[in-house]
């Protein structure tokens, strides 16, 4: 447990070292995401503490975010005078998005399949 | 009695049972997006800070221990994408270009959309994040200058708006192949949008959930690097 524990917060620490080291705008913890994959590539064995414990936190992460929710209470002005955009930004968006990733992946998975049919 | 208003015991009580409360109500939706726990609970909260006049400042100090765990917990996405590797590698190539798609679509429709409406930048850094995982798009708007409460709410609702539609959309598209629906959803609509996918099939949930964590990389990357080179 506290194994498990040591590893995701040393990987956020390594995160938050390489984004000083090389000035990237990136937040520590997505580094820090891609340090933990590679350490499961380079030592690769069962880890079901990690992998419980990181189940967990996931399952929870909605509440950790609502202390940075309530700060739409300073949000106010922003909110009053683009709020109209928001809205229509974000739902275009949104429904944007899952239509052009849904098409390519696709038009992309039938253009992979016959040759994986072939080699089967 | 009154000095209890600025301790972490009161104002994390309050925040874990108003969640509870509201996840109460969610579960009693059949966990309708709309009655998603976080969109319950934080007007409710706002609604306390504000009768207690509590500033802003003071709630999320009393709250840091609640916060702090958003770090490790992103880390920890790592965790299901190794876990789903053989998955990865067998769809290299529609998950690779379904997501270079995905991540570009999101910012420049988002960004541009909103740039019409005449908002300044710190709103637009707000908007651009706005498809992946909430800690991811908080920690990038603030990076790029905009506001991590405004990038939480705006991912808050796109990940509505994603769980509502898809769907329909999908439907109407006749787009039938589970996986690509439900990548789409997990890229486009993050966590709110892969609980809504799980609900309909396991398939799309487990190409939702990767999606998901994929984009939140994705994205991150394309950010930054428009950030260094603006």
């Amino acid at each position: 447990m506290i194994g498990a524990l040591a590893l995701l917060f040393v990987c956020q620490l390594a995160g938050e070292a390489v984004l000083r080291l090389a000035g990237l705008p990136l937040p520590g913890s997505v580094i820090g995401m891609l340090l933990l994959f590679g350490w499961l590539a380079l030592v690769e064995k069962e880890r079901p503490t990690l992998e419980a414990v990181s189940a967990w936190l996931t399952a929870h992460l909605s509440i950790m975010f609502v202390p940075a929710a309530v700060g739409l209470i300073d949000q106010g002005p922003a909110l009053s005078r683009y709020g109209v955009g928001l809205v229509v930004a974000t739902a275009l968006s949104t429904v944007l998005t899952m239509a052009v990733t849904a098409l390519v992946f696709r038009w992309a998975a039938r253009r992979g399949e016959p040759l994986q049919d072939a080699g089967a | 009695m009154t000095d209890l208003l600025t301790t972490s015991i009161f104002w994390l009580s309050v925040t874990l049972v108003a969640f509870e409360t509201a996840d109460v109500v969610s579960r009693r939706s059949g966990r309708h997006p709309l009655c998603h726990p976080v969109l319950l609970a934080t007007p409710a909260l706002i609604a306390l800070l504000l009768a207690t006049r509590t500033a802003y400042p003071v709630y999320v100090n009393a709250t840091q221990a609640l916060s702090f765990l958003l770090g490790p917990a992103v880390v920890g996405l790592a965790v299901p994408v190794w876990r789903q590797r053989a998955l990865i590698r067998r769809q290299a190539f529609p998950i690779a270009l379904a997501l270079a798609a995905g991540a570009a679509t999101a910012i420049v429709s988002a960004v541009g959309v909103l740039w019409l409406f005449g908002a300044p930048r710190a709103v637009l850094a707000s908007i651009a994040p706005r498809a992946v995982t909430t800690p991811v798009a908080m920690a990038m708007a603030s990076q790029l200058g905009g506001a991590p409460a405004l990038a939480a709410a705006i991912v808050l609702f796109a990940g509505v708006v994603g769980a509502m539609t898809a769907t329909p959309l999908f439907d109407r598209m006749k787009i039938r192949d589970y996986r690509a629906r439900g990548f789409a959803v997990g890229v486009s609509a993050h966590g709110i949008g892969t609980a809504r996918a799980f609900q309909v099939d396991s398939t799309a949930g487990a190409f939702a959930g990767l999606g998901m964590a994929l984009n939140a990389v994705a994205t991150a990357a394309l950010l930054s690097l428009l950030a260094l080179l603006i």
